[in-house]
């Protein structure tokens, strides 16, 4: 069964010719501003929980996308910054995420190349999150929706995405590439005959961002966007903890300085 | 009339000792030990049912209510937070699993290498075995984020179609766990038979007389129901060391496969096993001055003999545990790469250094310094008092390994310091929960082997050779 | 046909049980009409009878290989139903196929080396024996079943060997 579904049944994926991937995304580090819309964003599109000052405070907030903003070690007032670095879930190939759930809460979707959450999978052992090298991924510590914590959010209930489950406590969470999105557009291109358009719809946080220093599309079409942009800036392009090798469908695009 | 062995006082260096002191030559009629060991399980003063009041209202507080608000409010009451993913529980989890190997050792290692002093106190480890890792099941249940589902992770036919990953080191984990518990608590029984047998011939009615009759399951002590169930012992002794060995090797896998820095360790394995049996062997040495000073006519089984052969294994394996040590800290710290060297400087400079050096202290000053002298080594309570901070010590290193060393990882944006909250009265309560399931055991079944001791001490004899009264023993088996 | 008798005859120590055992041998008792019973294993060869039959290790192998199969399902059956791509590594991996095949191989072993020691001695028993409580108190009984009309023969060659008590067994509830 598992060869019916053109999976090698016995050899180790990542030796052979790495996969191009189908769903990715170009961050240009030179043009992000350090705004934060695409935080907002995808918290909104997403159902992402409004921890609270404490917690938050304590490192619990629950964003899928952060933005880094860090400076080399001076003295003030020699404060040099680096470059804003919007980290999210890399949407690894070999991700190492995956093979440590005890419970296949977290696998490699073969269709779309990503890595998949599910979140009434999980029981909360953490491991995904102990494992990922870029601490993308979320847990939700409380039930962060429940009025009893929040009495103040309640009406942010009123602004959930239907299309987005609501997560309770628990259960770990991560960035999805708007996966949501992504099967609509693929439904309405299914049922209309054709493939999914390059640029025919979007992640949040591309969406969002003001400076379009995020682009989201297919990686396997050479024509998408943003294999354009990596070709065109092959200089600046590079992956993050490339050193891994854990294969990430995110190419960053190192601002000059 | 009870007979208390004094242990003669040598001057250094006097090699002529009267082999009457130990144990095996100083054998009592089997009736007497059988009498003094029903006594020391039945009488009880009211500071034991004290104590053991105590002791239960801390576990129905710790473990019930405390446990409840966990669940219920979630894993948010801990102190675990992003980058923290994992914090007390799983230092408990694998303290608690450190210590269960000691019982094995003792009971398993020592019987295959024929080690006679193990005889009155493998029954004592073996219980440590198996009330440790109920608090160490009991850890791991406590830091899952929806323990109700727990049951997806037992690979078992279910209605939803779907089994538990093995590719995940927390499924080797229950596979390993669930084997040692099962075969530690198989291996603890089986010698108790012909105990509970004794127990069920010397106790006249009532309730606990029926306890004793449905678990001595009709042992006599035919020759057939010797030979089988030494063959079963036999079978078991053999087989749990590699389990022994392969459980703790798993449990440091959950943090050897992990891609973080200061954990992606190949010595882990070994490392972890030797931590075990560091700690174990601490924790035996407490209990048996527990033992020892609380249970009537235990000083006659256990000697200032028993604490020498423990202290010996006790500074054997602080050796071990220290070159394992030095291994796991030389390796980063000459080659390794930045965020593993930022690892162990965080650890050794960081705002928990107090902790690093208090480990090191307590694992390896602590036996180095105590442990050379046969005369402390046979001294009770210093061994015990030794054993304490080996234990504190072994529960700060693997401190350190997972609440500390989780703060750093590839993205220094994420790096938070630990603090624990809800686990601390969770943990007291797991201690309280083994010292109550170990006084509670206490009552109820036999904790000396007197069978093992008989059959060692018929087979130990004092020979004349020459001017000198040499021990002896005989290969009855 | 003669009737039987059954006598337990009580010894103090092993050395006097294990002339008993003789002299029951030479009075020409079968092996299998007697029985050792003792507080502590003793050797056969120590008491000059034969060596007892255990099943325990046979059915302890057969409990690994049972146990080697299941650690086999798990880790190459699942995987065979059920394919899920996790981080890149093989679908049927091999380091873990070890690890839980020895794990589930040393559970399948001693789990029914276990049971085994119930089945061949007939674990748990609660009909009535015979027996006496001081066994567990140190002393070594021979039981064993001969004619009623020699009974005062093997009575006397036990006393004589250093029985303390020769007495009809009689069957009570332990």
């Amino acid at each position: 069964m598992a060869t019916e579904l053109g999976m090698p049944a016995f050899t180790n994926q990542s030796q052979e010719e790495e996969p191009v991937g189908r769903w990715g995304m170009v961050i240009d580090q030179d043009l992000c501003t350090g705004c934060q819309a695409c935080v907002a964003a995808c918290s909104m599109e997403n159902n992402v929980p409004i921890v609270g000052e404490d917690d938050a405070s304590y490192g619990r907030y629950m964003h899928w996308i952060r933005i880094e903003r860090l400076w080399e070690n001076t003295e003030y007032p020699e404060v040099k910054m680096t470059q804003f670095q919007p980290m999210l879930c890399q949407q690894c190939h070999n991700a190492p995420c995956e093979p440590v759930c005890p419970v296949y809460a977290s696998v490699h979707s073969m269709s779309e190349d990503l890595n998949l959450q599910v979140y009434n999978r999980c029981v909360g052992t953490r491991y995904c999150g102990n494992n990922c090298p870029y601490q993308v991924r979320s847990f939700n510590w409380l039930d962060y929706q429940d009025e009893r914590i929040h009495p103040e959010l309640v009406s942010l209930h009123n602004h959930a995405n239907p299309d987005v489950t609501v997560r309770r406590r628990g259960v770990m969470e991560k960035c999805t590439f708007c996966i949501q999105r992504i099967h609509k557009a693929e439904d309405k291109a299914k049922s209309e005959g054709r493939e999914v358009e390059d640029g025919e719809f979007t992640t949040a946080c591309a969406q969002a961002c003001p400076a379009n220093a995020i682009t989201f599309g297919r990686l396997d079409d050479p024509e998408s966007g943003i294999n354009k942009l990596a070709a065109a800036n092959r200089s600046r392009a590079g992956h993050a903890l490339e050193e891994l090798r854990t294969l990430p469908r995110i190419t960053y695009l190192a601002g000059g300085v | 009339m009870t007979t208390i062995a004094k242990p003669i006082a040598r001057p250094h260096g006097e090699e002529h000792e009267d082999p009457r002191q130990y144990l095996m030559h100083d054998p009592l009629p089997r009736g007497q030990m059988n009498a003094m060991v029903m006594e020391s399980m039945h009488e009880t003063s009211p500071i034991f049912w004290l104590i053991t009041a105590v002791l239960a209202a801390t576990v129905v507080f710790s473990l019930g209510y405390e446990w409840y608000i966990l669940i219920m409010q979630g894993q948010g009451m801990a102190g675990v937070t992003r980058p923290d993913y994992w914090g007390v529980f799983l230092v408990n989890t694998v303290f608690w699993i450190g210590i269960s190997h000691a019982g094995t050792f003792i009971s398993a290692i020592l019987r295959v290498l024929k080690v006679e002093s193990r005889r009155p106190f493998t029954r004592a480890a073996e219980l440590m075995t198996t009330f440790g890792l109920v608090q160490a099941g009991l850890s791991i249940f406590m830091h899952l984020g929806r323990v109700w589902l727990v049951y997806w992770m037992f690979p078992i036919p279910n209605q939803r179609t779907i089994w538990p990953d093995f590719h995940s080191p927390l499924m080797w984990d229950l596979m390993a766990i669930t084997t040692y518990l099962l075969c530690s608590t198989m291996y603890l029984f089986l010698p108790l038979i012909p105990d509970l047998a004794m127990a069920r011939d010397r106790t006249e009615g009532g309730w606990l007389k029926q306890f004793y009759k449905i678990l001595a399951l009709g042992f006599r002590g035919t020759e057939g129901e010797w030979k089988n169930l030494t063959t079963a012992m036999n079978i078991f002794a053999f087989a749990i060391i590699p389990v022994m060995f392969s459980v703790h090797t798993i449990v440091s896998w959950d943090f050897a496969m992990a891609t973080r820095p200061g954990w992606n360790s190949t010595v882990f394995g070994p490392y972890f096993v030797i931590g075990a049996l560091h700690s174990g062997m601490a924790a035996v040495a407490i209990v048996l001055f527990l033992l020892r000073s609380t249970m009537k006519h235990y000083k006659y089984f256990i000697r200032p003999e028993h604490f020498n052969t423990i202290g010996m294994l006790m500074l054997l394996v602080s050796m071990a545990w220290a070159y394992f040590y030095f291994n796991d800290y030389l390796v980063p710290w000459y080659g390794g790469d930045v965020w593993d060297k930022l690892f162990q400087e965080y650890a050794e400079k960081g705002p928990k250094a107090y902790l690093w050096y208090t480990m090191l202290t307590c694992n390896i000053a602590v036996p180095w310094l105590i442990l050379w002298n046969r005369k402390w080594r046979e001294t009770p309570w210093l061994l015990a008092i030794a054993g304490i901070l080996i234990n504190v010590g072994m529960y700060l290193e693997r401190y350190i390994i997972i609440p500390v060393g989780v703060t750093i990882n590839r993205m220094p944006f994420t790096w938070r310091q630990y603090e624990p909250r809800i686990e601390v009265p969770m943990t007291v309560g797991t201690f309280a929960f083994f010292l109550l399931l170990y006084m509670l055991a206490s009552r109820l079944i036999p904790l000396i082997p007197v069978w093992e001791v008989q059959e060692g001490q018929e087979a130990h004899l004092i020979r004349k050779i020459g001017k000198a009264e040499i021990s002896t023993l005989s290969d009855m088996e | 046909m003669s009737e039987a008798i059954t006598l337990l005859a009580m010894f103090e120590d092993i050395e006097p049980a294990s002339e008993g055992v003789e002299k029951l041998q030479q009075l020409g008792l079968n092996d299998d009409d007697m029985n050792v019973i003792s507080g502590i294993p003793v050797k056969h060869t120590i008491l000059g009878r034969p060596a007892a039959i255990t099943y325990v290790s046979r059915i302890g192998m057969f409990g690994a290989i049972l146990g080697m199969f299941l650690g086999i399902f798990f880790i190459y059956g699942i995987p065979y139903f059920y394919p899920l791509l996790v981080g890149g590594q093989a679908i049927f991996p091999i380091p873990q196929g070890i690890i839980i095949t020895f794990e589930m191989t040393m559970l399948g072993l001693m789990g029914f080396s276990f049971l085994g020691m119930f089945i061949d001695s007939g674990f748990p028993s609660y009909t009535p024996k015979e027996y006496t409580p001081e066994i567990s108190d140190g002393k070594v009984a021979l039981l064993f079943s001969c004619p009623v009309s020699e009974q005062e023969k093997f009575i006397d060659a036990l006393k004589n060997a250093g029985a303390v008590t020769v007495a009809p067994a009689e069957a009570r509830h332990l």
